[in-house]
Order: C-alpha cells, then structure tokens, then sequence
C-alpha cells in the first residue's frame, strides 16, 4: 500500500473540501491522512479505488454505487471497532474516513453515539 | 444505547443555543410558529417525546382541509427504542439513518390512493346533511349521486396521474399542519424519505396507501432556529398578480409588520451556525468536518 496517499486526487478533493466547507484547520490534514491509510490498508484499496467502487459515471454526472457504498460503510463501522481508544475517539477516527468519502460525493450517516 | 457522560456534559454545553424553546407554558402565536419551522436535523436521541404530544400532531393533521372530507393522509407512529432492530435497518436509506436513530418518534406518512373514490360520496352526503354543502352552491344527494361521484370521483380516481396528484395534495395539508403541531409543541421536526416496498413489509399497510414522508420528530439538539430562516425567493417571483408574469406587489409595512410577529426571521446563516453545527455533530459522535 503506498504512503504517498496525500497527492491523490480524492485526497485533495477532501482536504480542499474539508478547508474551505468546514473551515477545519491545516494543520491537522497530516492526521487526517494517517488515519486514512490505516483504512486503506484494512480494505486493501487505495483512496481513488475506493472512490471508484463508490460512484460510477453516468450521462451529466456521478451515480452512487449502492453496493460499494453499503461495503466501505460496514468496513469503516469495523474500523472503528476496531480502532484503539475510547468510544470517542475510535468515532473521530473512522468519521475522518466518512468525510473523505462525503467531500468525495459519496453521502453516507452514521448513528449518533450515546 | 446507554447514556455517556460525554455526552450529557457537552449536551449541558449546548443548553445555550435553545433559550427559549417554545413551551412550558406561553403559547406562541400562529405566525411565529411559521416562522420558527425549520427542518430539524439533529435530535437529542436520548430525550423521549411525550404521547400527548404526539396525538396533538396527529389531531393537527386531522382538522386539515381535505376534498370531500376524504380520508387521504394516512400515519404509521413509531417509537423509535420500540420498533425491531430489523425493522428500524429495512427502513434506513442513506439519506435518512442519521435521524432515524436520533429521533425518538418516527411517524410515517402515507397517501390513501382509494380515498376520493372510497370516502367522497357517503361523506359528501353528510355535508348536505349537515348544511356544509347547500343548496345555495347547489349541492344535493341527487347531484353528488348522479353528477358528482360519478362524472367527477370516478373519472379522477380512474386517472392514475390525476388520482396520485389530488393524494399527494390533499395529505401534504395534512402533513404541514403535523409539521406546524410539532414546532408549537416546542418539538423539532423535518420529513425525509423512505423506502416504500420494506415499509410495506414492516407496517403490513392496505395496498392502496403510497409512500409519501416520513417525520422525525424529537427535542431539537441544535437550536430552534437552526442556523435561521432558509431563503426563498422574493414573493412575487413566486406569486403572480392577475395573470403570470405580473409580480405580487409585496408591501414594505406587512413585510415590517410579520417581523414584529416573528414570522420573518433572521436568514440564515446566522454567525455562529458553524460552530454550532461543529459542537452539535461532536455532542453526537456525527462527521464534523
């Protein structure tokens, strides 16, 4: 799996995303990062790849893939089982991959914690 | 679910945003009822809604107008901590899960498709007794046996177009008037989608009812404004005078005259509607960013 993930296009699309939407700090792309390649090494996909099993292209636009969205949803819930900490934070973790997936156009929730 | 400290600590935090959520004991006046619905996207999971609550909604609903009184809007309620695991996921989509699982009440709404056909003439007749409908418009039994019924229902409820139009109307007053219920009754409230054919599974419903909406309603986790008032065209962009294209006149003394009443509020965003969509969606354990 490669370390360079950051120079993806999806990537950028998400931090650009995250910045400008947001207005989240810089400063913290370097963790948010990281804590995407953990999940990429879990599903064995780089970030594009996991953009691309997530939405396909149609006439006028993107289509979401119902599939692929439903597997990396399940996958990043494991993730966050399986991530270490608290509650909170194994939830902030696998929240920054549902934000790569939302500023991708991948629209996914997740049920509150309490 | 259990309750965490986290959660109740950053909740007290937030206590702030809600000042004066609607009730206790002041009613608010029907034009601020207006103008503080807002769609409601964050619920406080944990806070249950009362049942009298509920059935003011329903009640409200109920009164709405409605061609020939039919029985057009159609509600399944669901308390949220009592429905199946199964059946809570069969109703999940992609759009709706986040506030199916924070939102204590679910009520969701069909549209009775046989409900003209069905209701209008036993109903129509009762009006004429009851001198709803008089002769003075002239209606009588004989018209609505041999006129109204059938060159008109009949016709209406054979055209599936037609018949999915007036269902579609006719529930939407309904539905507005539940919306408007639940903000007077200090709730927070929005409609979202769901699916139609595990609804049908899950709620076992006449094969004549179509999906419409569901409402969520619960206590607001955000404040009642909900960053404020969503925009919308100027009035006569949307409204004509006379004929299209001529543009309801809007007077500056009304438009004054509903701000005082609380019915135009503040457009959002308002300044610190992002930090409090931050605060909210950390309370919750939901994307922040």
């Amino acid at each position: 799996m490669s370390t360079n993930i950051a120079e993806s296009q999806t990537v950028q699309t998400w931090l650009v995303g995250v910045h400008e939407q947001s207005k989240s700090s810089p400063e913290a792309d370097a963790k948010r990062v990281q804590v995407l390649a953990e999940f990429c090494i879990i599903a064995g996909k780089q970030p594009d790849e996991i953009i691309d099993d997530c939405l396909r292209d149609v006439d006028g636009g993107k289509k979401i893939r119902v599939k692929g969205r439903r597997f990396y949803a399940d996958k990043i819930n494991e993730f966050e089982q399986q991530s270490e900490g608290t509650a909170g934070e194994r939830r902030q973790k696998a929240n920054y991959v549902r934000s790569f997936l939302i500023h991708n156009g991948v629209l996914i929730q997740t049920s509150p914690l309490f | 679910m259990g309750g965490e400290s986290r959660s109740e600590v950053l909740h007290s935090s937030l206590f702030i945003f809600h000042p004066h959520i609607a009730k206790g004991g002041s009613r608010v006046e029907f034009k601020e009822v207006v103008g503080r619905r807002r769609s409601i996207r964050y619920f406080l999971p944990w806070k249950p809604v009362p049942r009298e609550k509920i059935q003011i909604i329903l009640e409200a609903a109920r009164l709405a107008s409605r061609a020939g009184n039919a029985d057009f809007a159609r509600a399944i309620v669901v308390e949220r901590d009592k429905m199946p695991k199964a059946d809570l996921q069969a109703l999940t989509l992609p759009v709706n899960a986040g506030m199916i699982e924070m939102a204590p009440v679910h009520i969701y709404w069909w549209g009775d498709l046989a409900a003209f056909r069905r209701d209008m003439p036993a109903r129509a007749r009762e009006q004429v007794d009851m001198g709803v409908l008089n002769i003075s418009h002239g209606w009588t039994h004989k018209f609505i046996n041999e006129v109204a019924y059938p060159q008109v229902v009949q016709a209406f409820s054979a055209d599936p177009v037609l018949n999915a139009k007036v269902t579609g109307c006719e529930s939407g007053l309904a539905i507005a008037q539940a919306l408007l219920a639940a903000v007077d009754e200090g709730l927070g409230t929005m409609l979202c989608t769901y699916p139609e054919a595990p609804a049908r599974t899950v709620f076992g419903v006449p094969d004549s009812w179509t999906v419409l909406w569901v409402q969520f309603v619960g206590y607001p986790a955000e404040g009642w404004e909900a960053g404020g008032q969503r925009p919308r065209p100027p009035l006569g962009s949307l409204y004509h005078e006379g004929r299209y294209g001529a543009p309801f006149r809007s007077s500056e003394e009304v438009v004054a005259q509903l701000q005082s009443q609380k019915m135009l509020q503040d457009p959002a965003p308002l300044p610190w509607r992002r930090d409090e969509v931050r605060a909210v969606s950390r309370m919750l354990g939901l994307p922040e960013e």
